[in-house]
């Protein structure tokens, strides 16, 4: 009998435990907890402007595995800062050559950001054309 | 004397092939609208790469998961296996030529009707197409734009998820404005 409410609570504690994980560290990171998809909740998968951008030039399948629909926190040097025509604040950082860099489109249009300043960012990976891109992105640092 | 001549030609061939312009754009925006009994559906990629020379070729590329919808969860539905796959077939292009180049005048401002026909490629299945236009030259800059349709059966994107909620025909509109 004793043996039995023992085993109870201690099947309690773990189920307690269990809760716990999930709903207060786990689920708080992914995007079906929040509803619509939050970046800024998101860990995100953290790598330099040049490694991403070389890996997409090495083998665009395996890096696609790694990264597409990720969040993706990149860090580089900004080799351009630009207004689209539709208002839409992008920054491309240089990647590991002169001819594919790290295309990212941010969420907010008016943030500022320096040309030529070392940056962090965190968006969601959509793939690579001749940049690999990222869209709605936030400033890290 | 052949020598001067042939120096002469291969200069005249060289500016021939070097008059040619290159217009380019990474934020080139295409937009698909699907209209059924039951609801609109309406997506917009804002990354579309787009490349004009002024001889004709013209080129579009996209990355599928950039569509964004109002609704996350159709984007979410959007972009599976049954539909987009999009994590197989991550890519759309269009690769072809504007047929009557010959009629636009880059150097003149002015809004020239144009006709592109080419390789429209959507979930690894490759279909030509045909899409009337407008090019626009304002100031030096250059700017397209088209509306056209296209059948998501010529795609192969058929099944249930299709036949309830997207129409058969999309309507897609392709705005690009190049630096």
């Amino acid at each position: 009998m004793k043996k039995k409410i023992i085993l109870s609570i201690l099947a309690l504690i773990v189920l307690v435990i269990i809760g716990v994980w999930f709903f207060v560290i786990y689920a708080p990171t992914t995007s079906w907890y929040w509803g619509n998809r939050n970046i800024a909740r998101e860990k995100g998968i953290t790598v330099t402007a040049t490694a991403i951008s070389q890996a997409y030039t090495n083998n665009e399948d395996s890096a696609n595995k790694l990264y597409l629909n990720k969040a993706i926190q990149v860090t580089g040097e900004t080799s351009e800062v630009k207004k689209t025509e539709d208002g839409k604040l992008t920054v491309t950082l240089k990647g590991a050559d002169a001819f594919s860099g790290v295309y990212c489109t941010l969420k907010d249009s008016t943030a500022s950001v320096q040309n030529g300043a070392t940056v962090t960012l965190k968006g969601i990976c959509t793939g690579h054309l001749s940049d690999v891109v990222i869209i709605d992105a936030i400033i890290v640092k | 004397m052949k020598k001067v001549l042939l120096v002469a030609v291969a200069f005249v061939g060289f500016t021939a092939v070097h008059a040619q312009k290159i217009y380019a754009t990474k934020s080139a925006q295409v937009k698909f609208f699907s209209s059924t009994k039951a609801e609109d559906i309406e997506a917009t990629n804002s990354q579309a790469e787009s490349k004009l020379s002024d001889k004709g070729p013209l080129m579009f590329s996209l990355l599928i998961k950039g569509f964004r919808f109002e609704n996350e969860l159709m984007q979410e539905h959007f972009n599976e296996k049954d539909y987009m796959n999009s994590d197989q077939y991550p890519k759309s292009e269009f690769k072809g030529t504007i047929t009557n180049v010959a009629t636009v005048n880059f150097t003149k401002d002015g809004a020239y009707p144009v006709v592109a026909e080419g390789n429209l490629t959507i979930r690894g299945v490759t279909q030509k197409v045909t899409a009337k236009g407008t090019l626009t030259v304002a100031g030096g800059k250059v700017s397209t734009k088209s509306v056209f349709k296209i059948k998501a059966k010529d795609f192969g994107l058929t099944g249930k998820l299709i036949t309830g909620t997207i129409s058969e025909e999309l309507e897609i509109t392709v705005t690009a404005k190049y630096d």
